[in-house]
C-alpha cells in the first residue's frame, strides 16, 4: 500500500495540535511533544468535538468541552476521562510524516495498551481472528468460559444475566474477561454481533501465562480488569 | 409514556408526562442522564432515537449543530415523546446520587424586578412550593408566552427555600430578559425545571474555594458564599472571588459581597482603571488574568468554581489546568453554550 502523508513536520507547532487529513481521508490530531510527534482520532470520543480545539501543555491533551483528559504518549484517560483515544503510529521521514501501521485492536484495546512490547507480541501470538455474521451468537450463558475477546471492528452487544439490556462494545474492548479469571468455568453473560464483526479470541489460561513471565504488566492488566469489571456492576456514587 | 434509555453501561426506564421534555422526565426519574445548559444551546443531552416518535419543541435550538440528524440524533432536553420511545445515549449514565436534591417542575409567582445597573436586574420568584437546592445550582425558567426555557442560578442560599432570587442580565433577543424588562411583569407565573447542574458547592468539600465570574455568573458565587457562611466554612478554608465586569457601571452586588470580610474579594474591571478609596479590592484586567496574578503559589488543595460568559470560561479554565495544573473534577462549571 502506498505512505499514507498526513501532514509536514513544520505544520504542527510546537507543544502545540493540528487536525489533519491523511492521504486516503482519515482526520486525524496531530501532537508535537516537543518535537516528538503523535496522532489520534480527529474527535473526542464523549461529544464528537474537534480535539485540535483542545489544549496541549506537552504531555496531556485536554479537550475543551468537558475536560477530558488523555496521556499524548499513549492515549489513555486521564482524570475524568471515561474512554481512551484511538492511536495511529506515525513515520517521520524528512520534513514530513507518514501513517504508520495501523493499531490492532490489542494495541488500543483498555485492557492491553501501553504494555511492554516483548509481552504484547506474546500476547498477539496468541489471537485468533474470527469473523462473525450479522446477529450471530458468540457465546451464551452457560457456555464454558475459557476464551475471552476483544472486538477488532465492527458491533458487540454484551448481556449480562437476565439484564435485557446490553453494553454496546467498541473496538478493543474486551468481553468474556471470565477466562482470566478463577473459578468461573462457565459464562454469566451473552454476547452477539449486531453487524458484520471481527474479534481476537484468546485462550484465558495461555494469556495469563504470559503475563505470569511479566509481573509488571500483568498487574497493570489485572487492574484494568477489576476496574472494568466493577464498571459493569457498581452504579450508584459515581463520582 | 415509558421511554426506555440505552446508555454505554446499562439501560433506565422511567415515565414521561404528555409534552415533558425526556431529559426532565429522566432527571426526575433520578437517572443521572447527561446535560449541561439543559435549555437547548450546548449540545451535551445528544441522544439517538432507536424507536418510536418524538416531538422536537425547537428545530432552530443552537445545539443541534452537535446534531447528525441523519442518525436520528436529538436533545433530550427540548424533544418529548410521543408514545413510548426507546433512545440511545453514548456515555456511562448511572443513577442520581440517592442525597442528591431532586429534581422537578416548579411553579412560582414572579416579584418585582430590582435594577443592579443599567442592564442587569434581580428578580425573585415566589415558590408555590418549597424547593432544596445546592449552592453553585440553577433552573431552567419559563415565562407565560415566551418559547423556551433559560437557565439561570440561584443567588440566594435556603435550605428548603420558598424563594428563589435571580440575576438577569438584558439581552437582545433574549427572549426571557426581554420579556422581563418589557412591561411589567410583576405577579406574572413562572414555570420552572430543577434544581440542574453539577457545579455545586458543599461544606463536606473542606478545600479553599476559588470563584471566578464574570457579570452575571457572579449569581450562583453568592449562593456559594451564603451556604459557606452558614456552615462557618471560613474559619477552616480559604475563599477566594475573582468578579469581572467591564466598567464601574457595570458593577453590582458591592455591598453584598462587602458583607463577606472572611473572604478574599477581587473585583476586575475589563475596561477602566479601579477607583480610589473602595470598600473592596479593585483591579484593572480581565477577570482571569487577574486572577490568575492573584493566585500564582496559591493552588494547593483549591476547588475551583467559574460561570460567565463562555470565553471567559474557557480562558479561566486555561489558566487552571495549564497554569495551575488543577486536576479537571477541581473545576467545576455549567456551560451554557
Amino acid at each position: 500500500m502506498a505512505k499514507r502523508m498526513v501532514c509536514r513536520v513544520a505544520d504542527v507547532p510546537e507543544n502545540g495540535l493540528k487536525e489533519c487529513e491523511a492521504d486516503g481521508g482519515l482526520k486525524l490530531v496531530v501532537a508535537n511533544a516537543g518535537g516528538e510527534f503523535f496522532a489520534f482520532q480527529a474527535i473526542c470520543p464523549h461529544q464528537e468535538v474537534p480535539l485540535c480545539e483542545g489544549m496541549f501543555d506537552g504531555s496531556t491533551l485536554t479537550c475543551h468541552m468537558h475536560l477530558w483528559q488523555w496521556d499524548v504518549r499513549t492515549g489513555a484517560p486521564l482524570g475524568i476521562a471515561e474512554a481512551p483515544l484511538e492511536r495511529y503510529p506515525l513515520v517521520r521521514e524528512g520534513d514530513a510524516l507518514y501513517l504508520g501501521s495501523e493499531p490492532t485492536a490489542l494495541d488500543v484495546g483498555e485492557l492491553f495498551s501501553g504494555l511492554a512490547p516483548a509481552t504484547l507480541e506474546k500476547l498477539a501470538s496468541l489471537a485468533r481472528r474470527e469473523e462473525h455474521a450479522a446477529g450471530a451468537a458468540i457465546y451464551q450463558r452457560g457456555d464454558p468460559a475459557d476464551d475471552f475477546l476483544i472486538l477488532e471492528s465492527g458491533r458487540v452487544e454484551f448481556q449480562i444475566g437476565r439484564d435485557p439490556a446490553g453494553f454496546m462494545l467498541k473496538k478493543g474492548e474486551i468481553f468474556g474477561w471470565a477466562a482470566l479469571l478463577e473459578n468461573h468455568p462457565q459464562r454469566i453473560a451473552s454476547a452477539r454481533a449486531l453487524e458484520k464483526s471481527v474479534v481476537l479470541r484468546f485462550n484465558g489460561k495461555q494469556a495469563l501465562a504470559v503475563l505470569e513471565s511479566d509481573p509488571a504488566s500483568g498487574y497493570v492488566v489485572m487492574r484494568r480488569l477489576s476496574g472494568l469489571i466493577a464498571r459493569f456492576f457498581v452504579v450508584a456514587g459515581a463520582k | 409514556m415509558r421511554v426506555q434509555v440505552n446508555a454505554r453501561n446499562r439501560a433506565f426506564h422511567f415515565e414521561a408526562d404528555n409534552g415533558e421534555k425526556i431529559l426532565y422526565a429522566g432527571l426526575r426519574a433520578q437517572a443521572g442522564l447527561p446535560y449541561e445548559c439543559a435549555t437547548g444551546t450546548c449540545g451535551t443531552c445528544k441522544a439517538r432515537l432507536v424507536d418510536g416518535d418524538i416531538d422536537d419543541g425547537w428545530p432552530h435550538a443552537p445545539g443541534r449543530k452537535h446534531l447528525k440528524p441523519e442518525r436520528g440524533e436529538f436533545l433530550m432536553c427540548q424533544c418529548a415523546a410521543r408514545g413510548d420511545v426507546s433512545i440511545e445515549v453514548a456515555s456511562f449514565v448511572y443513577p442520581a446520587d440517592p442525597g442528591a436534591c431532586r429534581v422537578g417542575a416548579r411553579a412560582g409567582t414572579l416579584g418585582t424586578p430590582r435594577a443592579l445597573t443599567h442592564d442587569v436586574v434581580a428578580v425573585d420568584v415566589e415558590l408555590d412550593a418549597p424547593c432544596e437546592f445546592e449552592a453553585g445550582q440553577f433552573m431552567a425558567v419559563n415565562a407565560p408566552g415566551v418559547p423556551g426555557m433559560r437557565g439561570y442560578s440561584m443567588v440566594n442560599f435556603d435550605q428548603p427555600a420558598r424563594r428563589l432570587e435571580f440575576v438577569v442580565k438584558k439581552k437582545p433577543g433574549g427572549g426571557f430578559s426581554e420579556w422581563l424588562f418589557s412591561g411589567k411583569p410583576a405577579g406574572a407565573r413562572i414555570q420552572m425545571v430543577g434544581p440542574l447542574g453539577k457545579a455545586t458547592f458543599h461544606p463536606g468539600l473542606a478545600k479553599n474555594i476559588l470563584c471566578i465570574a464574570g457579570g452575571s455568573g457572579i449569581a450562583g458565587m453568592m449562593s456559594i458564599l451564603a451556604r459557606a457562611k452558614a456552615a462557618d466554612y471560613f474559619s477552616k478554608n480559604k475563599v477566594h472571588v475573582f468578579f469581572g465586569v467591564r466598567t464601574m457601571r457595570d458593577v453590582f452586588f458591592l455591598d453584598e459581597l462587602a458583607a463577606y470580610p472572611k473572604a478574599d474579594i477581587t473585583v476586575a474591571l475589563s475596561e477602566e482603571d479601579p477607583p480610589a478609596n473602595a470598600r473592596l479590592r479593585f483591579e484593572r484586567g480581565l477577570v482571569h488574568e487577574v486572577a490568575k496574578r492573584a493566585m500564582a503559589g496559591k493552588y494547593r488543595d483549591v476547588r475551583a468554581y467559574l460561570a460567565g460568559p463562555p470565553p471567559a470560561v474557557d480562558a479561566a479554565i486555561r489558566v487552571l489546568l495549564l497554569d495551575a495544573r488543577l486536576t479537571a473534577d477541581n473545576i467545576r462549571y455549567d456551560k451554557f453554550s
